[in-house]
């Protein structure tokens, strides 16, 4: 048993019991869902994005991409921001913070202009929130005022986040759009003009699945579909490139970061914690599974952290950062060959069709359908071992370039 | 074709993760409902599906101390699989190969879910180590009470070990799981047999203070007219004296089962896969009433046994048995070199000064008329299954618990 791993954090200055808390979108729309979610387990939420702006949504909204037999790869979405009136969310918020006085309760929201900007962030503060989440980010907003069109300019970053701390002495996290070159510069910017942290990743612009016979993107809203976020496992890779991004920059590596994008289970969560994220946040998996994903994460956590003998969670943020290096700085001097290992091995020939339609024809298959290695020709790709279905090819032999004449 | 010391392969990590991606994770899960030992597979398939494979280790084994053998051994198509909702759409859940991953995992790596207690509370003594008995034993000893099981054979375990025929349950697999018992300081002293070499009386004046009879259904039933013949040997003889030796006996080309239940089908299946040419089980019941488990009933069928349904023991002279049929006017001659009656088991005499409700121990909340003395497994309601022989163990030592936290309040 593991009861005893403490995995709790302190995140801008606020205490977390756990840090996996709900992402700003409907898994936190209103007060019932998000004291269910707390009830469950866990560490605080961020309630859906609110602002003076009422969205007026479509229907449907979802969809999702499938590979093969398994469907939620990604996710995606058509939802702004809050449906509901600002003054009941005020008062969701409010409600929250009294009855969970030991969970976070960070609430999100976006403006129109600076004055709207500072209005919410005096509103939340007064509603007792224990920070704020400035959503510079969706990128399916209606107006181009707001969303990710403003995530992507630093000068207006910058002067709302200077506007939200006119209106607030809380804690202010900047919530980043991954639909940019580079999250520097909104990110430094947002330091500028105020802002105590920065969350990342917002969704990633999309268009998923076209119905082919009707020519219509599905979601399809009479007809037609825009342009709108995607989300889930699938933007995982980008969430931890954008974390990393962040982490490794001088200028910005002390801000803390809210880690968000694709996390469903513990080991994603170790992946964002390695590379520097702290406070971890979730919308797609709950929205496929539920708030229950809460058990596995933290007592799968706790374990990870018992098996490799660390006594707190602060001990593994930014691990793997060293370890990210530029292309051009990685060691080109050696080759390492494939092992097959017989015992494992069912033969299929899978590595034999996609070493010669993708690799390098280094391998060929005998009348017993046995695979054989030509080392002259192999590279050492391994994406034979990425095809094996067995995992049956492992790491063998490594030798220097020179040694081989290449 | 099976080898009798050679159980089937397990799950690869793939197919377990697939096969756990098949669940649908149902609301209020049904499966976990039908587990009498509350294994919760619901919850150990969620943490395979999220990849936290200790954690379902945990759950297996706070539950149910034997999730291993349960994995094996369980009619999983009466209780868990029973439930499955995906059935509904193509086959249930395969939850035993699930549960079998996770403890094939456990055992290859150095994590624990059961820690020995602190403290040191009362002794308790059990008297019998098959599932009842190491249930118990394992529940009371989490919580502190310093356990010793008498066992009158030389190894423990009951029918798993001198039952259950090694393809279905390997030796190892079940020595593995006691072992877990063993390690939160649970002592067994083997080759005492209770009426023999210990008394309740012995047991109270040596300090324990409660004692839990877990002897289960350990011998055989008889017809009367099968007595003394020497073509024929009882279903749990058989079955252990093949077990002791790994399946080493020389056996005749033509062996005669009689019974139909899933000792019968290990019966008929061993002899099978031990070469016999020829085995013909009889079986009172009709088809649709056979008491054998599907997985056992088409075990045997893949090994070539022939199954006659729906015919009673008439008579019986040396090896020739003559059967009727129910509708009383058929009649069957056979004539075999071996005779393997297989028709259920019953309790052993006990020296003890309570009357038996048929077969059965009585006891209300596992505890018997005598105080201090509580039973559980197959002996308080008779011939069950491993997993119901758990849930019993484990509601006993809650029993037992309450009972001596009572005691020492005074
Ligand atoms: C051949 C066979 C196959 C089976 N297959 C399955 C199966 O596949 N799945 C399933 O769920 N169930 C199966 N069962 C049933 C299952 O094994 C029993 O229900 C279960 O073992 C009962 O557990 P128990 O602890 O009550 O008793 P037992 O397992 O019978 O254990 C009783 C223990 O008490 C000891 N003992 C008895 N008398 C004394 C005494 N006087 N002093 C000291 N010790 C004593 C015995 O030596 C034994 O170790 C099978 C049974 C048999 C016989
Ligand atoms: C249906 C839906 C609605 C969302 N609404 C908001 C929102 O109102 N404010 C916000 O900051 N992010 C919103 N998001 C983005 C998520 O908070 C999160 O950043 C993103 O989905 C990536 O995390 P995930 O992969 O765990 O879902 C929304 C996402 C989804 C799927
Ligand atoms: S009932 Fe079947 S589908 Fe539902 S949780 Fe259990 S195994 Fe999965």
């Amino acid at each position: 048993m593991v009861k005893n791993v403490d995995i709790s954090l302190d995140f801008l200055g606020v205490h977390f019991e756990n840090p996996f808390v709900l992402s700003s979108s409907p898994v936190g729309n209103c007060y019932e869902m998000c004291a269910k979610c707390l009830d469950e387990g866990w560490g605080g939420v961020v309630f859906k994005t609110i602002g003076f702006f009422i969205a007026n949504e479509v229907s449907p909204r979802f969809d999702n991409l499938r590979k093969e037999g398994t469907s939620f790869v990604g996710f995606r979405n058509l939802e702004q921001i809050a449906e509901h009136p600002l003054e009941e969310n005020l008062r969701a918020i409010k409600r929250l913070k009294e009855n969970y006085p030991n969970k976070v309760i960070i609430a999100s929201i976006m403006g129109q202009n600076e004055k709207e900007w500072e209005d919410l962030a005096r509103l939340v503060t007064e509603a007792k929130a224990d920070m704020i989440e400035c959503n510079f980010s969706c990128p399916q907003m209606t107006s181009h005022a707001m969303g990710s069109d403003v995530g992507v300019n630093p000068e207006l970053v910058k002067k709302y986040c200077q506007a939200v701390r006119r209106g607030s002495k809380l804690p202010i996290l900047s919530k980043m759009t991954p639909n940019q070159a580079s999250m520097i510069p909104s990110s430094l910017a947002s330091i500028e003009g105020g802002a105590d942290g920065i969350a990342a990743i917002n969704t990633v612009k999309s268009i998923i699945n076209i119905d082919v016979d009707s020519f219509v993107p599905v979601p399809s809203v009479a007809g037609k579909s825009p342009v709108s976020g995607y989300s889930g496992k699938a933007v995982k890779p980008i969430a931890l490139r954008f974390i990393h991004e962040i982490h490794s920059c001088p200028e910005l590596k002390d801000v803390p970061i809210s880690g968000i994008g694709g996390i469903e289970n513990w080991q994603d969560a170790v992946e964002f914690f390695l590379l520097g994220a702290g406070v971890l946040q979730v919308t797609t998996a709950i929205m496929q599974y539920g708030y229950r994903i809460i058990e596995d994460l933290t007592d799968g956590l706790r374990h990870y952290l018992a098996r490799h003998n660390f006594s707190s969670l602060k001990e593994i943020i930014g691990l793997a950062t060293k370890n990210v290096v530029p292309a051009e700085d990685l060691d080109r001097t050696f080759v390492i060959f494939p092992k097959f290992v017989s015992e494992k091995c069912v033969h299929c020939g899978r590595c034999v069709v996609s070493c010669f339609d993708g690799g390098h024809q280094a391998l060929t298959f005998t009348e017993e359908r046995k695979v054989v290695l030509d080392k002259k020709r192999c590279v050492g790709c391994f994406l034979c071992a990425n095809v094996c279905p067995v995992n049956a090819i492992e790491k063998g032999e490594k030798v220097l370039k020179k040694d081989l004449g290449r | 074709m099976k080898e009798y010391l050679k159980e089937k392969e397990g799950l690869t990590p793939l197919l377990a993760q697939e096969e756990a991606a098949r669940c649908l994770l149902c609301l209020d899960a049904p499966c976990s409902k039908a587990c009498p030992a509350q294994t919760d597979p619901a919850k150990f398939i969620r943490s395979i599906r999220f990849l936290n494979y200790d954690g379902a280790i945990d759950v297996i084994r706070i539950n149910n101390p034997l999730g291993g053998i349960c994995a094996r051994v369980c009619p999983t198509e009466k209780y868990c699989q029973k439930g499955c909702i995906r059935a509904g759409l193509d086959r249930p859940i395969d939850i035993g190969a699930l549960q079998r991953f996770i403890t094939d995992y456990e055992e290859s790596s150095s994590y624990k879910a059961l820690e020995p207690a602190k403290e040191k509370k009362d002794r308790v003594a059990i008297i019998g180590s098959g599932p009842a008995g190491l249930t118990a034993a394992n529940f009371l000893a989490r919580n502190g009470y310093q356990v010793t099981i008498f066992e009158k054979h030389k190894k423990a375990g009951g029918y798993l070990t001198y039952g259950i025929p090694s393809y279905r349950l390997p030796n190892e697999v079940v020595e593995k799981e006691i072992k877990h018992t063993l390690d939160l300081g649970v002592k067994i002293v083997y080759e005492q047999e209770f009426g023999k070499d210990i008394s309740l009386d012995s047991l109270f004046v040596e300090g324990f203070k409660a004692i839990i009879l877990a002897t289960g259904y350990d011998s055989p039933r008889m017809i009367p007219a099968f007595l003394n013949n020497p073509y024929v040997e009882t279903a749990v003889d058989f079955l252990s004296r093949v077990k002791n030796c790994d399946g080493k006996v020389a056996l005749p080309d033509n062996i005669l089962v009689i019974g139909g239940g899933d000792v019968a089908m290990d019966v008929a299946t061993t002899a099978k896969v031990l070469g016999v040419k020829e085995v013909t089980c009889v079986v009172r019941e009709d088809k649709e009433h056979l008491p054998a488990s599907k997985k056992e009933f088409s075990e045997a069928l893949e090994e070539n046994v022939s199954v006659i349904t729906g015919f009673n023991v008439k008579e019986v002279h040396e090896n020739k048995v003559t059967f009727v049929g129910s509708n009383e006017n058929i009649t069957l001659n056979y004539q075999a070199d071996k005779i393997v009656l297989a028709i259920g088991q019953k309790p052993s005499e006990l020296p003890l000064n309570i009357e038996f409700d048929k077969d059965n121990l009585p006891v209300k909340n596992y505890q018997t008329e005598i105080k201090g003395l509580f039973a559980c497994g197959d002996i308080t309601d008779g011939d069950k299954t491993v997993v119901s022989a758990i849930k019993k163990g484990k509601e006993a030592a809650i029993e037992v618990m309450k009972f001596l936290e009572e005691k020492q309040n005074g």
